[in-house]
């Protein structure tokens, strides 16, 4: 044993001391455990059994079957015994001294430093720091270098602890009220529309049939394709269907003002997504940080590149995300770093190409379908194969022809409308071309 | 967004004029509809209009088309498939238009139809035209459907099972779908759908050589949560499964679960093959089994008298030889030694004992060590004191484990001491040393019968305990013979008697020896009611208990008997032989009233508990709106009327019998063992008895708690034993630090050793619970590592009783520590010796020769019901044979070089060359 000879080293010392004045003999202290141990997720203890296999089967039922009767059982024994030694009350009367322990008012330090078992160091906001006692109620598993506590107003000993543990920045994300858009007011993209319910809601809602077929469901999904082709409408579209929690961010928000800042809200994010797993996290933009990594001398481009690579780790590094899936959505998928879109991290690579005339006359259809129309328009005419038009384009037309309704005063859009609308929707595009023909 | 109103109109001016009483959400499809799909679905309605016509010549042809059309249509795996959807609103007119039809044959085609059409409405009548058609291809219309079938199968058969109304074309309407299933992966669905309509014996005769593993494994998964008596129903369906495709250990396996004599020599008699013969005596030696075959050579493998010769070859490969001291394992100079000097200081005849204790375990099996086989002037023994002498003889035994003919050499010097104790000692050790390891002599049955009736007290005690770890299940009538009048005689003192007992029960573990059982209850009737307050009672009945493991369905006449008995004792009985009986089953309902029993009330509240009390937590119960808990209720309402009036009487003269909560909760623990949900579950359940309990619960808690994970240390359990090794009730912290040995015992797993290790330096100064720390430090390093506790085998597919019967006997001696193990009864501690058992893979060839191949072993996975050819181990490590297998490991063959005649590579396992082997060129 190599430990041998330093730890007899270490009893020798020992030995003469006690010899002394033999102490009284106390057991040694037991370690209390400071610091988050567990991250997330019910203490392992209650934690309920995982059940095998995951197909639709007699088995399963009968697990799942086990598994509430056993809960069952356990209620009916908490409640009998309960009412043979009611406990509440007790609790309650131990609350009610720990709130008298705990004395008000309260005011809130930073912790600096653990001491020992039960002394700290803390800092006050208004400057000075203490060395103080840590109450035996507060849970030292909570405790770690850096979080607030709540002081006692006199004796400035902790009393408790404060948990922020989400950061206010990325609960903004989460999406409270779904979007309005469906896929009703998606105009084609039938072919995308399957490809991305494959990838992203299937597996959330359906997970037994990827485990019957023997596969793993795609982990996220990129769209991509020309602009106003409709990617960002389709994911709003996901999030107006789904039930799960829907996250959305831009891939410019992940550019901080501070070293380190940009990685570690990417990880909050997918932090929270797996807190509130299921759920769907889309990035809009993704060209903003997933550009090729290049030598760089700026340091802000390498933070960007750093940010980038935190995201590569979150989407497929060594933990598991569990039921998080990834959107992202770009129109320039050439410039994106090859490790960001490889299978394993986005499975899917979903194009959306300019319409087909049959399309067009969709996306027209539903745009005008609230407008109010003079009795001579004939949609059927206004977009011809010919035209070279994204939804968004159809949509601008529209909305053009509106303005030059209004500008005549006019209370319904005629035909005539439409087509000085198209001609000057092509005129911009044009100029756009041209401007690239000079360059 | 809606649609504009005028949209739809411009829609509907095309659309067919019969679609105007569609819904509107019908409409909102309509809309979506592209070219294509408007041209099917006309056509579709143009086949409608047809056979809506009275044109009946075209009919047939029509009924094919519109086949043609069902048939054809694919889509996205969640829709349904747009020609049905069409079809739907048309749906009543067809049934209408059947009902009108006369031609017999045309008739069967068309409910053939709309059977389809049925199954993708909610109206269920898929079935009823299936069983209207005689069209033969039911599965010809796709998975989705014949599932949808087997659903509206299940159902129908419900409801018609309460009608009291003939089933026999719904059986064979299933037995046309179960191929089908087979066929396409779908095992599981074929059972599930046998299993609903009672009819699992059909199987056989539809699986085949591909399907028949999968088949068995589902079904074999799925009994430990049927309820009886489909579990028995699916384990002989299973049995007639691997029987008839000749996967004979697989068989035995079953044969040996339903503990069927005659099934195990049917597997037997399947082969001639003696190889085959041989693998079986293996496993059958496993579960120390009383089967007798009349073959020489099997008969000798079936008696173990190999097993040590392997172990030894086992633990020689793996360079373990050298012999240990405790020292080498308890590592004191780790310890926080601020006060180490002082530990050896206090009590030391007991430390010494311990070390005895630990020196036998570390080194069990061995045949050799540093104390005890090199002492020469019996030094050692005589640092231990009075019955610790005995235990330290007896510890001989141990180190010689399975090793019979040196070990009884070995213990017979010792035999010749003046000593009452040591002579004791040699005998046990004797005992001790042939632990289920028999040949045609029974030495140890010859040696050590004289003695069972000895004056000496020591001498019988050792020598029945002896009997009775040798002998364990080994269902000996000889013994039996011998032991009966032991325990019929009155004038016997209460110990002899209840050991006596409490060995017949462990050699006739499991049978519910009618003799036996009668002879041990019979000391209850006519004994002195004052008797029964001795602690030796505990093992008088656990003896009784140990005679009906695993025999869930014989024990009526038991329990009957048991109510005779004027005492409460009768009660806790009672409670024994059922836990005893439903041990491994994870019978849920039986949890429910041992936890029940559970439930801690103080002694005043006891009394001031009257009938309306109980009526209202009747009530409560009731609301729990579950059929079983109902059930159960109405159980325990007799129960509790019956309680009433026994306690009421009694109340006056006896207190009651708090071992019945022990046993209730030794209980949960067996019963829950059976299966890896209840196995989980229950450590909830012991987390609150340990929150609400009293003291007798509180104690018996650590020990389920070891109960249910023998040497299987997982995190959250020693986590929790080592929170409860600090609790205030001593007693309690003696058991989980006991408890915490059983755990880890013979995983040398380095956590529990260094917790130990705190511990030991924590209870310095409490000899209880050191002598407690310094045996689970023993257990920890059970073998030094290659021994294992936990009772089940063969992928744990198998409950050995004997192992089981040993774990609970010595759960039992710790439910009051100071009783017996920490007191001078310690050599009780003994019976454990039959759980242990190695935990090694051995390859052999044909000729019993050890083998060295590669194996790899790993973590098992469930693959139940999984697609495709899962792994069946994950995170492995090649090995070469002999290795050892940790809990919840599992070894496969590298290459198929060898053929292995097991079905779980597990203990002894023979291989033989594989003909059709090619060496890979590299």
């Amino acid at each position: 044993m190599g430990q041998g000879p330093s730890g007899l080293g270490g009893n020798f010392d020992d030995k003469k001391k006690d010899k002394k004045d033999k102490p009284k003999y106390e057991p040694p202290v037991q370690h209390q455990k400071f610091g988050r141990k567990k991250r997330k997720g019910p203490e392992t203890s209650s934690k309920l059994p995982t059940v095998y296999p995951t197909t639709r089967c007699k088995l399963k039922l009968l697990k799942m079957e086990r598994i509430k009767d056993h809960l069952l059982i356990e209620q009916e024994f908490v409640t009998n015994q309960e009412n043979f030694t009611p406990t509440e009350q007790r609790q309650a009367e131990e609350r009610e001294k720990i709130e008298d322990l705990r004395g008000s008012p309260l005011s809130i330090g930073s912790l600096e430093e653990i001491i020992d078992d039960d002394h700290a160091i803390v800092s006050l906001s208004t400057g000075p720091e203490y060395y103080v006692s840590i109450l035996s109620f507060v849970d030292k598993g909570l405790l770690e270098p850096g979080c607030s506590v709540l002081l006692h107003h006199k004796s400035v000993s902790i009393v408790g602890v404060l948990q922020d543990d989400a950061d206010p920045s990325v609960s903004v994300m989460k999406l409270d009220k779904s979007p309005t858009e469906s896929y009703s007011d998606i105009g084609g993209l039938e072919s995308q529309i399957q490809e991305i319910k494959e990838a992203v809601e299937l597996p959330l809602t359906h997970p037994e049939l990827y485990e019957e077929m023997g596969i793993k469901p795609p982990k996220g999904v990129i769209l991509y394709g020309a602009p106003g082709t409709g990617k960002t409408l389709l994911a709003k579209a996901v999030a107006n269907q789904t039930s799960a929690t829907f996250l959305r961010i831009v891939g410019s928000e992940l550019i901080q003002k501070y070293l380190g800042d940009g990685p570690r809200l990417c990880r909050q994010i997918f932090k929270t997504a797996a807190e509130h797993a299921p759920s769907i996290v889309f990035i809009d933009e993704i060209d903003a940080i997933g550009t090729k990594r290049y030598e760089s001398t700026s340091g802000g481009e390498r933070e960007v590149q750093r940010t980038m690579l935190e995201l590569l780790n979150q989407l497929d590094g060594f933990d598991d995300r569990g039921d998080v899936k990834v959107i992202m959505a770009t129109n320039k998928i050439e410039s994106l770093d090859p490790a960001l879109i490889r299978p394993g991290r986005i499975d899917r690579k979903i194009l959306f190409e300019n319409p087909d005339p049959q399309t067009k006359q969709k996306i027209l259809n539903i745009h005008t379908s609230k407008m109010s129309l003079a009795e001579d328009v004939n949609l059927d005419v206004l977009v011809g194969s010919k035209d070279d038009l994204s939804g968004a384009d159809i949509k601008a037309m529209c909305t053009e022809a509106g303005l030059l309704a209004l500008r005549e005063r006019r209370m319904h859009v005629i035909q005539d409308d439409f087509v000085k609308a198209k001609e000057r929707v092509l005129k911009n595009k044009v100029e756009e071309n041209l401007e690239g023909l000079y360059l | 967004m809606a649609p504009s109103e005028k949209d739809n109109k411009s829609e509907l001016a095309t659309a067919k004029p019969e679609m105007k009483k569609d819904s509107k959400k019908k409409q909102e499809v309509e809309e979506e509809l592209s070219e294509e799909d408007q041209q099917l679905k006309d056509s579709l309605e143009a086949i409608v209009e047809k056979l809506n016509a009275p044109d009946v010549a075209s009919y047939d042809s029509s009924l094919d088309q519109l086949k043609k059309y069902l048939r054809e249509s694919t889509s996205s795996m969640t829709a349904i498939p747009k020609p049905l959807v069409f079809l739907q609103p048309h749906y009543t007119i067809l049934t209408e238009l059947y009902d009108k039809w006369t031609d017999k044959k045309l008739k069967s085609k068309f409910a053939d139809i709309l059977s389809i059409l049925g199954s993708s409405n909610k109206k269920m009548d898929a079935l009823k035209y299936r069983l209207l058609s005689s069209e033969a291809d039911t599965a010809e219309w796709g998975h989705e459907y014949v599932r949808h079938l087997a659903l509206e199968i299940g159902e129908e058969y419900g409801e018609r099972l309460e009608k009291t109304e003939a089933t026999d074309d719904l059986l064979k309407l299933a037995l046309e779908i179960v191929p089908f299933f087979l066929e396409h992966n779908g095992e599981a669905d074929a059972v599930d759908l046998l299993l609903e309509i009672e009819g699992i014996e059909n199987l056989p005769d539809y699986v085949d050589k591909n399907t028949y593993s999968r088949v068995c494994l589902y079904m074999v998964s799925c009994v430990p949560l049927l309820a009886p008596p489909d579990d028995l129903a699916f384990l002989k369906t299973a049995y007639k499964i691997y029987l008839a495709n000749n996967e004979l250990p697989q068989a035995l396996a079953l044969a040996i679960r339903l503990d069927d004599e005659k099934l195990i020599s049917n597997v037997f008699t399947a082969t001639e093959d003696v190889s085959v013969w041989r693998q079986l005596g293996f496993i059958l030696a496993r579960q120390n089994s009383s089967f007798k075959h009349e073959n020489q050579d099997i008969q000798e493998i079936i008696s173990n008298l190999k097993l040590s010769e392997y172990f030894k070859y086992l633990v020689k490969e793996l360079n373990l030889l050298d012999p240990k001291v405790p020292e080498d394992y308890y590592k004191s100079h780790l310890e926080n030694s601020r006060f180490g000097e002082s530990a050896s200081s206090v009590d030391s005849a007991k430390q010494n004992l311990a070390s005895n204790f630990v020196n036998a375990f570390i080194n069990l099996g061995y045949s050799n060590d540093k104390i005890i086989t090199e002492d020469e002037n019996k030094s050692y023994i005589y640092k231990t004191k009075g019955s610790g002498m005995l235990s330290t003889t007896a510890s001989i035994g141990s180190i010689y484990q399975w090793d019979s003919s040196d070990g009884l050499q070995e213990a017979d010097k010792f035999l010749y001491s003046n000593e009452d104790e040591i002579k004791a000692g040699a005998l046990l050790a004797m005992g001790i040393a042939s632990n289920g390891v028999h040949d045609d002599v029974e030495a140890s049955f010859v040696l050590l019968k004289d003695y069972v009736t000895s004056q000496s007290k020591y001498l019988r005690v050792a020598s029945i305990i002896g009997l009775g770890i040798s002998f364990a299940g080994s269902q000996n009538e000889a013994i039996l013979e011998l032991l009966i009048p032991v325990i019929a005689d009155q004038s016997t003192s209460l110990e002899i008697v209840s050991i006596a007992a409490l060995s017949l029960g462990h050699i006739f573990v499991g049978t519910s020896n009618g003799e036996i059982a009668s002879t041990i209850l019979q000391v209850f009737l006519e004994r002195d009611l004052s008797d029964f307050s001795s602690k030796w009672v505990k093992l008088l009945s656990l003896g009784l208990g140990l005679l009906y493991i695993g025999c869930y369905d014989s024990i009526e006449e038991a329990v009957e008997t048991i109510s005779a008995i004027e005492h409460p004792i009768a009660q806790s009985l009672q409670v024994l032989v059922t836990v005893c009986a439903f041990a491994g089953t994870g019978n849920v309902l039986q949890i429910q009233k041992l936890l029940s029993l559970c439930l801690s009330k103080t002694e005043d509240e006891e009394k001031e508990e009257s009938d309306e009390e109980k009526t209202e937590e009747e009530k409560s119960k009731s609301s729990v709106d579950d059929e079983d808990v109902d059930m159960v209720d109405a159980e325990k309402k007799d129960e509790d009327e019956k309680k009433d009036d026994s306690e009421e009487t009694k109340k006056s003269e006896f207190k009651k019998d708090d071992n019945l909560q022990a046993y209730a909760v030794l209980g949960v623990a067996m019963i829950a063992m059976g299966e890896e949900i209840g196995q989980d579950m229950v450590l909830r359940h012991f987390g609150h008895l340990m929150h609400y309990g009293n003291p007798v619960i509180r104690r018996a808690v650590p020990l389920a708690m070891g109960l249910v994970s023998a040497s299987d240390p997982q995190m959250k359990v020693y986590d929790t034993l080592s929170r409860y090794s600090h609790d205030q009730d001593i007693d309690v912290a003696a058991n989980a630090i006991f408890s915490m040995g059983v755990v880890g015992a013979g995983t040398n797993n380095a956590r529990l050793s260094q917790l130990l290790r705190q511990l030991a330096s924590y209870y310095v100064k409490s000899p209880d619970c050191l002598f407690n720390v310094r045996l689970s430090q023993g257990l920890l390093h059970l073998g030094k590592g290659t021994l294992s506790l936990n009772p089940f085998n063969t992928d744990r597919q198998i409950l050995s009783k004997v192992n089981l019967a040993s774990l609970l006997t010595t759960s039992v001696l710790f439910l009051n520590p100071k009783d017996f193990v920490l007191s001078d009864s310690h050599y009780l501690l003994y019976y454990l010796s039959s759980a242990i058992h190695p935990r090694m893979l051995v390859t052999v060839d044909e000729d019993l020769n050890p083998v060295k191949v590669n194996v790899r072993v790993g973590q098992a996975v469930d693959t139940v019901g999984q697609a495709g050819k899962p792994k069946t181990i994950t995170g492995w490590v090649t090995q070469e044979t002999p290795v050892l297998l940790s809990y919840g490991e599992r070894a496969e063959l590298e290459n198929d070089e060898y053929i292995s005649f097991a079905s779980a590579l597990e203990g002894i396992v023979i291989l033989k060359k594989n003909p059709d082997y090619v060496e890979l060129e590299s």
